[in-house]
């Protein structure tokens, strides 16, 4: 049995060959998914190793106690480390932000570390030029350096404390390592000096030190320990290499978790894709196997060989797509690099763990397939050798009353879960898993029912083509419709891809209909002026100036400050500006009158207040001043700040707040969007730290990054389409070859090769369209109940059908059917008639 | 022409001259039909005979226009089909030509009706109504016509290939082995009904048969030996027929 099972395997490999596709393009997505994050987290790990490189002890602020509350990292507490005998250097670290004034003259938020002075605990690599020593001296990361366009040599300004630019000289640039995925902003580097020249608020954190030949580590933090005391804890460099790696350790999951979601999506294509074929296969050798029975072979025995057969190609797919997947990873690191610019090197870390995952699916899934298919080929009776007909009612029959039950099963318990998950509103997540996992079930149960389905979808997809094509047509619909379990289970496959497809396409369309909204709500200005760096302020005449402007109809500045509100607790408060209410801010009211803000009043946010009243009276206070305050109104507001004050109230309780954080504009009626731009631009054109923006610059950037997010899940689940589209051509494939004498008969009667491999195309086109259809009308739903079940009263989701994108969706589907159909189309135009009719 | 054998005195339908077909190259080349040439009179039933391997089978697929030929000609009426490109030579086949071959005639997918009506629909032609119900009344099976194959016994879904064949009046019907899958009662239906076409209805009809009381239907049987023509018989009986080829020592 073992040798005739081989020995079919040989036979039939080209039949084989389209599925194993399927298995090795799936393979290839979980094992590729699993190397790269394998690869990422390397790169992390080395990145936080690269922190402890070097270090024999180090030394921070201690949290353990109280003990460490006011210390501080100073100087004189790097002097003393390094007059402790046995220490061979030591050097401190810290870090922040800063305001880096780009060429264009804008200020922009960057990264800044310090570079040690001990070349041992140097953490960066040099590149070119040399490491910042003077206080006038920056480093630049190669990626910024680059961005900038800037060299060694040259001037670059940074914002200092008083926000006046402070020129700086760029001694050299630097790598950061080989992680370019976490590191996406501009980083710099300066002495610690410099640092803390610079930026008030970003402090040492740290002090490492690199003991003399011969002193161990513990002696040298126990010696260092004794002369800090308390208020610092050391550890040994050991100790701080485990510590720091503790922290890799959640490195690049979500990434990866993310692409394995869409690899299971395409495993289970591809499963049905193999189901599909065993089916067919154990269907065209049902003669051959009621032989093997008729000679004395077991169930058992027919049982095992067809699943042995699966096994094997399982096997040899699992090889071929494992060899593709480290080719994925590779690829994909390269891409990655490619798209942040840096050189990063391509590693493919294999382990144990990959190796067997890749064939463990790879097995499995082709094995598990198999299982329903090789139980059909031991219910086929010895007497079926003698029998000849296609299409008998076996093969048709068998849509019965088990597949209606199960599917309302599905169905029903699909609606359940998702019902459940209608009641989960306050926890959004638990919503859209809920909700998500609920569609999923009702999908499964539309795939069940398939058969049934087919059967009536197929006669009116097959009208138009019957009437465009004529005979052909005819014909191809009956063909797509001989049998219908077979078709639904290669639709099955296109239906789930196309369905999430589609589900995500709709959700994100809506989504992005929902964000303009949001913007809209956010944006009541034309243009909002904000600060681009944290903690430095747009200077007041600013204001003034936007005022003077013929062009500009309303200014509205506004500042913020944490203040603390009795009865109430710690809360961000913003002051605007009065001749702003009603207009530029104009929040859902729920109580009161926000025009009654003035002086000596208060309003609040809803979720704030509490049970706060209007008319009480709230001590709103900073360390720097208080007013009593009387509540004049609350409204209901996402984008507003818990407390609004007035300017004014604002200045008196926080006299430390100066400058603007954000002015809005309205530009006069009439005035166009690139009129007002150029307006602002030259407003702000010596204001390093301005960032103007419009409200229609950021519905294009919100909408980027949607498309781009949808472009990578659409690349994502597309490898599934493309199984899929195997799976359809597979099917043909497999049809035609049972279908020889047809086909030649066909011939025979007058139908020309043309005509023959038009009626393959359509019957593809047919497969294709109504597989995509299916997944579009569902997917559309899903998405519905999924819109449904995320909107709530402040985010209110409103369906938006991408026209145009399902449109593409369909015509890809279309095209591809056509492509899928070409081999087959070939190869049944090819045959000879006289040889077709010989085929038995 | 004079080593063409053929009916004196009425128009030919089909002729084939010199035809040569080799399968297989050098030391394995066989010569299935060595020098034939023939000629079947319109209006007449033909049959073609021989031992297996006699290349009768080659012959006909080779007169059908389904094979090509390696040398020599063959005429359906004044055109030389050997000279057809593969378009035309299908039209040929759905507009002048019926077919009945041994077994999987009809579509599985297609009515009776259907299937009846196919090479007309492939030629985008409408049936002529009268003739359609003469046909299929003469076959008698107008009450199964809504049935897939599946659903027939054997002999009717001869019988409905027969009906296909002569739906478009073609030049001629070629029948291949048509009652070889046939019990002799259900042979004996379709034999009848070809030759009632022939005689009541003026079709041409060319049978390959390896059967002397099938050939014994015919107005003439031509006999094939090794690829080439090994004599004729008219008006066979099936007597004669079996003497003839014993003669042949098939």
């Amino acid at each position: 049995m073992f040798r005739a099972t081989l020995a079919g395997l040989r036979a039939r490999t080209a039949r084989m060959v389209l599925s194993s596709i399927a298995i090795i393009l799936g393979v290839a997505f979980v094992s590729g998914t699993l190397i790269l994050g394998n690869a990422l987290n390397q790169q992390v790990h080395d990145e936080f190793a690269r922190q402890a490189k070097g270090v024999d002890v180090s030394v921070g602020i201690s949290h353990a106690t109280n003990a460490g509350d006011n210390t501080k990292i100073t100087q004189d507490t790097i002097d003393s480390v390094r007059k402790i005998p046995g220490v061979a250097g030591a050097d401190a670290r810290g870090g922040g932000d800063i305001a880096v004034i780009k060429p264009n003259g804008k200020a922009a938020s960057a990264f800044v570390a310090t570079i040690e002075s001990t070349p041992q605990l140097q953490e960066f690599d040099l590149v070119s030029g040399a490491f910042p020593k003077a206080d006038n001296e920056i480093g630049l990361d190669e990626r910024t350096a680059k961005s900038l366009g800037l060299g060694v040599g040259q001037k670059i300004s940074v914002l200092g404390p008083d926000d006046k630019p402070v020129p700086l000289t760029v001694s050299g640039t630097y790598s950061q390592g080989s992680n370019s995925l976490s590191l996406s902003d501009m980083q710099v580097l300066l002495t610690p000096s410099a640092l803390s020249k610079l930026d008030k608020q970003s402090g040492l954190y740290q002090i490492v030190a690199a003991a003399a030949p011969g002193v161990s580590q513990q002696e040298l933090a126990d010696r260092i320990s004794a002369q800090l005391g308390k208020a610092f804890s050391v550890q040994t460099g050991d100790a701080f290499t485990q510590d720091t790696l503790q922290h890799a350790g959640q490195g690049s999951g979500g990434l990866t978790q993310f692409m394995l979601i869409f690899a299971l999506i395409s495993l289970v294509v591809a499963s049905m894709v193999i189901y599909n074929t065993f089916t067919i296969l154990v269907a065209q050798r049902t003669r051959e196997l009621a032989l093997l029975r008729c000679i004395g072979a077991e169930r058992r025995q027919v049982f095992g060989s067809v699943l042995l057969e699966a096994f094997v190609m399982g096997l040899v797919a699992s090889v071929i797509g494992l060899a593709a997947g480290i080719g994925l990873a590779a690829l994909l690191e390269k891409a990655i690099g490619w798209i942040d610019g840096s050189a990063t090197s391509v590693s493919v870390p294999m382990t144990a763990s990959v190796v067997i995952a890749a064939f463990a699916i790879g097995v499995l899934v082709t094995v598990v397939s198999a299982v329903l298919p090789a139980l059909r080929a031991t219910k086929v009776a010895p007497l079926a050798a003698l029998r000849s007909q296609l299409d008998t009612h076996d093969d048709v029959r068998r849509t019965g009353v088990l597949r209606i039950i199960s599917a309302a099963v599905l169905l029903l318990g699909g609606a359940g879960i998702i019902g459940l998950g209608m009641g989960l509103k306050d926890q959004p997540n638990a919503t859209l898993f809920t909700v998500g996992g609920g569609t999923m079930v009702m999908l499964l149960g539309v795939i069940v029912l398939g058969p049934l389905i087919v059967g009536p979808v197929n006669k009116l997809l097959g009208a138009l083509p019957s009437l465009l094509f004529g005979v052909p047509a005819k014909l191809a619909t009956a063909n797509a419709g001989r049998n219908p379990r077979r078709t639904a289970a290669t639709t099955a496959a296109l239906v789930i891809g196309v369905t999430i497809v589609t589900m995500v396409t709709v959700v994100a369309n809506s989504g992005k209909q929902a964000a303009a909204a949001q913007v809209d709500k956010r944006f009541p200005a034309d243009f909002v002026v904000k600060s681009s760096v944290y903690d430095h302020a747009l200077p007041a005449d600013l204001a003034t100036n936007l005022r003077s402007n013929g062009k500009i109809a309303q200014v509205a500045p506004s500042q913020m400050a944490a203040v603390n509100v009795g009865q109430i607790g710690d809360e961000e408060a913003t002051g605007i500006d009065p001749s702003a209410i009603g207009t530029m801010v104009n929040p859902k009211m729920v109580s009161g009158d926000l025009h009654q803000l003035g002086p000596g009043t208060v309003a609040l946010n809803k979720q704030a207040a509490g049970t706060v009243k209007l008319g009480d009276q709230l001590v709103v206070s900073t360390p720097d001043g208080n007013k009593t305050l009387k509540l004049v109104a609350v409204y209901d507001a996402q984008q507003l700040t818990d407390v609004l004050v007035t300017l004014d109230t604002l200045t008196s309780v926080a006299p430390k707040a100066t400058g603007y954080y954000q002015i809005l504009v309205k530009v006069k009626p009439g005035v166009s969007t690139a009129d007002g731009q150029a307006v602002m631009d030259q407003a702000t054109a010596n204001i390093a730290v301005a960032d103007v923006t419009s409200a229609a610059a950021t519905k294009d950037q919100l909408n980027s990054q949607i498309d781009s997010l949808l472009g990578l899940m659409w690349a994502l689940i597309g490898l599934a389409v493309v199984i899929a589209l195997f799976g359809i051509a597979n099917t043909l494939g497999l049809s035609v070859l049972e279908r020889t004498r047809e086909s030649a008969l066909l011939r025979a009667l007058g139908l020309t090769k043309g005509q023959l491999r038009l009626m393959l195309v359509i019957e593809s086109v047919l497969m294709g369209v109504m597989g995509a259809l299916i997944g579009v009308v569902l997917g559309g739903a899903f998405a519905w109940v999924l819109i449904e079940a995320l909107s709530n009263p402040e985010l209110q989701l409103g369906l938006a059908i991408p026209g145009g994108q399902l449109g593409v969706l369909l015509l890809a589907a279309v095209i591809a059917a056509v492509l899928a159909a070409l081999m087959p189309a070939r190869r049944a135009a090819r045959m000879s008639i006289v040889a077709g009719m010989a085929e038995a | 022409m004079s080593a063409v054998a053929s009916d004196v005195g009425l128009r030919t339908a089909v002729q084939a001259r010199e035809l040569v077909k080799v399968y297989g190259r050098g030391d394995t080349a066989v010569r299935a039909l060595d020098g034939v040439s023939v000629a079947f009179a319109a209006g007449r039933f033909t049959a073609i005979m021989g031992p297996s391997g006699s290349g009768k089978s080659t012959l006909m697929h080779c007169l059908a226009g389904l094979d090509s030929v390696d040398n020599g000609q063959v005429y359906i009426g004044q055109t030389d089909i050997t000279k057809l490109s593969d378009r035309d030579l299908t039209r040929l086949r759905r507009d002048r030509v019926g077919f009945v071959f041994q077994s999987f005639n009809l579509l599985p997918t297609l009515t009776a009706e259907q299937n009846i009506l196919l090479g007309l629909e492939l030629a985008g032609k409408k049936p002529d109504r009268a003739w359609y119900d003469t046909i299929v009344d003469t076959i008698g099976l107008r009450q199964r016509l809504s049935h897939k194959p599946s659903e027939l016994s054997g002999g009717q879904q001869q019988r409905v290939a027969c009906a296909r064949a002569l739906v478009a009046r073609p030049e001629v019907v070629f029948a291949d082995e048509p009652t070889g899958n046939l019990d002799s009662r259900s042979g004996a239906e379709v034999l009848d009904f070809l030759r009632m076409s022939v005689r009541k209805l003026g079709q041409t009809v060319i049978m390959v048969t390896h059967d002397p009381v099938a050939a014994s239907y015919a107005d003439r049987v031509v006999l094939l030996a090794d690829g080439r023509l090994a004599g004729e018989i008219n008006q066979p009986t099936a007597d004669s027929v079996l003497s003839a080829l014993k003669h042949l020592g098939a």
